[in-house]
């Protein structure tokens, strides 16, 4: 998601101005997701550009409200009815990381796993934290945040419990093949050297 | 004083060839107040590391101490007052007598200790109050849903002085809601001053712990350290 539909969102509350929108979104986002006040003027004068929303004149305390146009609630709309598709959303770094450890030499891709569950949990630990200090009263649109960060890094988890999975059996596949080959050299019976059973299978 | 600790704990089954390792040198401390989630894939020595912890199943190695005594050095029959009195546990197959009431179930243990009858069902009756369950008290288990069920496993698990509760998947087929308030009430129970061991597979249950241990082929491969300051993280997230 953008900035430019969350701005959308609350000025279709009313206008506001750009102090207003910040407090407001951070509120709505439960402070997950902090903005600095030059993001919500530089998205301002982009939506502006594109005529989604329009600068009303100064108030006497010298603040410069905008509004919301016809356009920008139709784009508002749009962005509603419209489910989040994967490739809107940033490249999956820890991925491409754990495929590049795979074959990268002298790295370990069972510690970057292990690395990466223990930073997971712990992050976890935390929501989980703020959820249960949040009581029945609290605003519902926060705990929905929290949850959906919870999900979240739970289903990361489970990702890397399954990568781990994998490349344990795919090393037991490559060792029980390695071993095979051992055992069933290419020559005939009885030139198999008497020492073939020693082998200790792991 | 430390509720909890296992010193360097082996646990291995069978011999020979079919030996198996169940747990490597394992050693942990569990505080008052802490609750200490235990998660691994299948066959990592979790619920291994659970039955010893709670003296259900003896080390090959090492040593189990539960409130400072070592559980070794127990006779049978102090082993099980200090199971009875000390320890509660929480399993995925609840482990209710089905002939028994909600309160009946509750006040067991400590009817068994030798506690008056009336005493034992005022201590149970509060144990239900505690989770949310009071009106339950004179229903059989049958007649409750899981989570209530499960609700009566917890207050059996925390009824009277227990400083341990060790809690194996206590969530079992529980929906995401019911298994949250579960977990919750696993929480309070520590945060009233409790040591707690959970055992499970599921990261977000885990969540709810202050420190995870993951143990894989029978040893602990990582363990989460002190937790960030909130805003922190978030801010990290965002």
């Amino acid at each position: 998601m953008s900035i430019k539909y969350g701005l959308l969102a609350l000025l279709e509350r009313g206008q506001a101005y750009g102090y207003q929108l910040r407090a407001s979104f951070e509120e709505s986002t439960g402070s997950t997701w902090p903005l600095n006040i030059g993001q919500v003027y530089t998205t301002l004068s982009r939506l502006e550009r594109d005529g989604l929303v329009q600068a009303l004149g100064e108030n006497p305390q010298g603040q410069r409200p905008y509004e919301i146009t016809m356009a920008g609630r139709a784009a508002l709309a749009t962005w509603f009815a419209t489910p989040v598709g994967d490739t809107e959303r940033p490249r999956d770094e820890l991925a491409i990381k754990l495929a590049l450890a795979l074959s990268t030499p002298g790295v370990d891709i069972t510690t970057v796993v292990q690395t990466q569950r223990t930073a997971s949990v712990r992050a976890l630990q935390e929501y989980t934290r703020l959820k249960n200090r949040a009581t029945g009263g609290d605003d519902i649109s926060w705990l929905l945040i929290i949850d959906a960060m919870i999900f979240r890094v739970e289903a990361e988890v489970r990702w890397l419990d399954h990568c781990e999975a994998s490349l344990l059996r795919h090393q037991r596949t490559r060792q029980e093949t390695s071993t095979a080959e051992t055992e069933v050299p290419d020559q005939a019976p009885e030139a198999v050297p008497t020492s073939t059973g020693e082998t200790t299978p792991r | 004083m430390t509720v909890l600790e296992l010193r360097d704990v082996h646990r291995t089954h069978g011999a020979g060839e079919a030996m198996v390792h169940a747990l490597r040198g394992v050693s942990i401390a569990v505080q008052p107040g802490e609750l200490v989630a235990v998660m691994g894939p299948s066959g990592s020595g979790k619920s291994t590391l659970l039955n010893l912890a709670g003296g259900l199943d003896g080390p090959t190695g090492g040593e189990v101490f539960v409130e400072g005594t070592a559980i070794s050095q127990l006779s049978r029959r102090s082993l099980a007052a200090l199971r009875r009195r000390a320890i509660g546990y929480v399993f995925q197959d609840l482990n209710l007598l089905p002939s028994l009431t909600a309160i009946e179930n509750v006040a067991l243990p400590l009817e068994l200790d030798g506690m008056s009858v009336r005493k034992a069902r005022a201590v149970a009756a509060k144990a239900l109050d505690d989770v949310a369950i009071s009106e339950l008290a004179l229903r059989f288990p049958d007649e409750m849903s899981g989570g209530q069920q499960q609700r009566v496993a917890i207050a059996r698990a925390v009824v009277g002085e227990r400083r341990l509760v060790l809690a194996d998947e206590p969530t079992g087929a529980l929906d995401s809601q019911t298994g949250e308030s579960v977990l919750r009430l696993l929480r309070a129970r520590c945060d009233a001053g409790a040591a707690g061991v959970l055992v499970t597979h599921d990261a977000r249950h885990a969540g709810w712990a202050d420190r995870v241990i993951f143990l894989r082929d029978g040893l602990v491969v990582d363990a989460s350290g002190p937790l960030p300051e909130a805003e922190g993280l978030l801010e990290a997230a965002s």
